[in-house]
């Protein structure tokens, strides 16, 4: 599942660190998110998503799942 | 208990209990026993002082270490643990057949391993919600009722 964290937060110059303590996570599942690697959980990605004033279907983009189905 | 112990104490309190009693047993064994005892005290503390150094550095495994586990990181250790298990089951059941094709009174060990792995297996389900699901909203309550989909 693609995602536009990594986007989103060199967008608004945040460090992955910053981000994570922001977030209440680790610096390692910043990067796994951004890489696609970690799925977060709905609660955290709520909280992704409202920490760049985003929608959770705008910040996390199923389509790549959907067209390997 | 241990949540009155600051997270980055926990692992290493944890190991130090462990190494104590692992240390009183072999003095409870008597005879030279306090050689392997002093050994464990020495090598169960050295770990401890491992674990809280490593717990305040910046890794998955460090996070484990300090007790400061993100969601990802418990999944992690979920699935460690999991597959510490299923590792432990099959030992055990290898262990239990070797033991009863050797005809050797040493089966009972791998039993009880086996027993309580499995009653464990069964409290997890019980306890984390398998049956706990009601009755689904659209039941067959005795009415008959369209089907949304049309053929």
């Amino acid at each position: 599942m693609r995602n536009r964290v990594r986007e989103q937060r060199t967008q608004q110059g945040l460090s992955q660190s910053e981000l994570a303590a922001a977030l209440g996570v680790s610096r390692q599942t910043v990067i796994s998110i951004e890489g696609g690697r970690y799925l977060p959980s709905l609660p955290l990605a709520f909280a992704i998503a409202r920490f760049f004033d985003m929608t959770v279907d705008k910040m996390f983009d199923p389509a790549d799942e959907e067209a390997g189905t | 208990m241990m949540r009155f112990i600051r997270p980055r104490l926990r692992k290493p309190v944890g190991i130090a209990l462990f190494g104590t009693v692992y240390a009183a047993a072999w003095l409870v064994h008597g005879g030279n026993g306090w050689v392997p005892a002093i050994v464990a005290v020495v090598g169960t503390a050295a770990f401890a002082i491992a674990a809280y150094v490593r717990g305040g550095r910046d890794s998955d495994e460090d996070a484990l270490y300090g007790s400061r586990t993100d969601e990802r990181q418990q999944l992690i250790a979920q699935r460690s643990w999991a597959l510490t298990g299923k590792v432990t089951m099959v030992a055990a059941f290898a262990g239990v057949t070797a033991a009863v094709a050797d005809r050797a009174g040493w089966w009972w060990p791998f039993a009880v391993i086996l027993a309580v792995g499995g009653f464990s297996y069964l409290l997890g389900l019980s306890n984390y919600g398998v049956g706990e699901e009601g009755p689904a909203d659209d039941a067959d309550d005795g009415h008959q009722v369209r089907s949304p989909v049309k053929r």
